[in-house]
């Protein structure tokens, strides 16, 4: 009984639609997938946490414990617009395997470019707590200068003059002269463009180079600086380094 | 016929409505109960609403203040928030220039007191916290505050056999996260208001001023209101009003935070409400009395300092007369109805 009842102003409103703006009921826009799967390397070699020593362009030695990035706000240009996830927000951590892919639906078109945001955006470091990617738990959130770290690379290495050879850097700053945010679009490998069929899922394969943190358009020595956790100048200047350690390896249409 | 449709579904709607609403008071009891955050008369509206995506709910308030009082977010279990931010102090830690941090440690600042947080932008002597539910993952993570890491925290309140209890009361689900941790804590120290001390009685002309008081109010209105504006008694600005710097902390304030040489050595212009019981005073804690302080602002203040507040550049004449005076106006801005409410004790 209740049932029927239920369905009856449920019906209503759907005559109500039909008989003023039949717009409402046109085709729902028909969606598939797009997952997206970043790797993380040292000029082009996948990058291993702890255990291979790495060299730098100044031939200064590292290796990596930690390496961390938040990828916000992606979009994807078609010929007259843009497509954007929804509550776009990732951690992108070398540790935690299953952060290196994650997939979101996505209007079926044909797409030339992929846009983000390399950081989390303005908004997400002033409105309080939040959760999930974006959880101060993940160990990417200042609690002294609140503020998100937008990425996190640590290791040692022989040249490092700080204690343990620590080499540090955690990368933030959302607002005014110390903002690090970087709005970032990668096209597709030449002549590639992603195509989005209905119920299907393409991926976009990424590359990060982790070898990008040092040099272009700054030269960054570790026996120069080998910390940097505070908003500012050098903060800055890694982050103009390390936005260009991104390009898209392949595009697989499904 | 568009008439007699809309007509249908009018009555449809009513009808739905009753239904939704009769199978209501079968769950209320899974429902919270929304409290009105009330802003005092006169008083001007927060600049942002600290509840507008944390619905102020009795049960996220009790939940709150619970956790508040609750040692375990401590390593140790010593130092609940409540160990430092007393009632009886207006939440701020009494006596203390600083406060007892784990493992016989020293906090580098004066604990502010809690109250009215609800209009203040951003936290913090140096203004480095910019929303009241991200600031307690400072004192709980600092080596020399509450030691404490956020899983092990979230980690103890899942044992516990009262919070999945409480967290379900308050947000729907038993689920614990830092998310609803943070967003309880701030429905509580959010809800702490400070707005009837007899100061306030007497603005809503229910108290009068003794002569002296009247007095001092008068000399605070020309000389000290300049910062600490009424209501608030702050302008939650930040600004450096001529303190040597101390030499074992090398604290230079807000610079810290904006890297920024034009704010070294600015801190919080703090609330003067409650200021009889929240001394020592200062963002260190260094002088005890209001008689002091009062002496530093004629007499004090480093006048060479590049950065030195404008209003203070040439110190303030103030007569004995009126530093007296002063006292009594100022003791009129202490509110019992926060530091003895029993809503607000443990």
């Amino acid at each position: 009984m209740k049932n029927r009842l239920l369905s009856l102003p449920i019906l209503l409103v759907v005559a109500y639609s039909f008989s003023i703006s039949p717009k409402i009921f046109t085709a729902r826009e028909k969606t598939g997938a797009l997952k997206i799967t970043f790797i993380n390397t040292v000029k082009g070699n996948p990058l291993l946490l702890n255990t291979v020593t790495y060299s730098n362009p100044f031939t200064e030695e590292y290796t990596v414990s930690r390496f961390k990035y938040y990828i916000s706000n992606i979009a994807l240009a078609f010929s007259d617009g843009v497509f954007k996830e929804i509550d776009s927000y990732h951690l992108i951590d070398e540790s935690n395997t299953s952060s290196l892919s994650f997939s979101f639906l996505t209007n079926v078109n044909t797409y030339h470019s992929l846009l983000f945001m390399l950081g989390v955006d303005s908004i997400k470091n002033v409105s309080g707590a939040q959760t999930g990617p974006l959880d101060p738990l993940n160990d990417m959130f200042w609690t002294w200068n609140s503020g998100y770290v937008m990425a996190k690379m640590e290791g040692n290495s022989p040249q490092s003059k700080v204690v343990n050879k620590k080499v540090e850097f955690h990368i933030g700053g959302f607002s005014g002269p110390n903002n690090v945010l970087k709005k970032l679009m990668l096209n597709f490998p030449a002549g590639m463009v992603l195509d989005i069929k209905e119920g299907r899922t393409s991926e976009i394969v990424i590359e990060a180079d982790l070898d990008k943190w040092w040099q272009g358009p700054n030269d960054l020595k570790i026996t120069d600086n080998p910390v940097c956790t505070t908003p500012g100048e050098l903060a800055k200047k890694m982050a103009d380094n390390y936005s260009k350690m991104f390009t898209i390896k392949k595009v697989i249409n499904n | 016929m568009k008439f007699r449709i809309t007509i249908f579904l009018l009555a449809g709607f009513v009808l739905y409505a009753l239904l939704i609403g009769a199978g209501d008071k079968t769950t209320t009891s899974s429902l919270p109960d929304y409290l009105e955050f009330k802003i005092p008369q006169g008083w001007p509206k927060p600049p942002t609403d600290i509840f507008a995506k944390n619905r102020l709910t009795e049960q996220g308030f009790q939940l709150g203040k619970k956790l508040f009082y609750d040692g375990r977010l401590s390593k140790d279990g010593n130092f609940p928030c409540a160990s430092c931010h007393q009632q009886f102090a207006a939440f701020a830690s009494y006596d203390h220039d600083f406060s007892h941090g784990f493992n016989n440690t020293f906090t580098t600042r004066n604990a502010p007191p809690l109250f009215n947080l609800a209009w203040m932008t951003k936290l913090h002597w140096d203004g480095g916290v910019n929303h009241i539910e991200v600031q307690p993952l400072s004192p709980i993570t600092a080596k020399n505050e509450m030691a404490e890491t956020l899983d092990s925290v979230l980690y103890k309140l899942k044992k516990d056999t009262a919070y999945p209890k409480l967290f379900k009361a308050a947000f729907g689900t038993p689920e614990i996260n830092s998310q609803r941790m943070l967003k309880a804590l701030a429905q509580f120290t959010g809800s702490i208001v400070s707005s009837n001390s007899k100061y306030d009685k007497i603005q809503r002309g229910e108290a009068i001023f003794t002569p002296g008081e009247q007095n001092g109010y008068n000399f605070f209105k020309a000389k000290c209101a300049g910062c600490h504006k009424e209501p608030l008694f702050t302008d939650n600005s930040f600004r450096n009003n001529g303190l040597a710097v101390n030499p074992y902390l090398n604290d230079y304030g807000r610079m810290k935070i904006t890297g920024n040489k034009n704010d070294s050595l600015k801190f919080r212009v703090p609330s003067l409400r409650n200021v009889m019981v929240t001394f020592p005073y200062m963002h260190d804690g260094r002088i005890y009395s209001l008689g002091s302080v009062i002496d530093h602002y004629r007499s004090g203040i480093i006048t060479t300092q590049p950065t030195l507040d404008s209003l203070l550049a040439k110190r303030i004449a103030i007569t004995d007369r009126e530093k007296n005076d002063l006292i009594y106006f100022l003791n009129t801005l202490t509110d019992t109805t926060i530091t003895r409410n029993p809503r607000f004790a443990q």
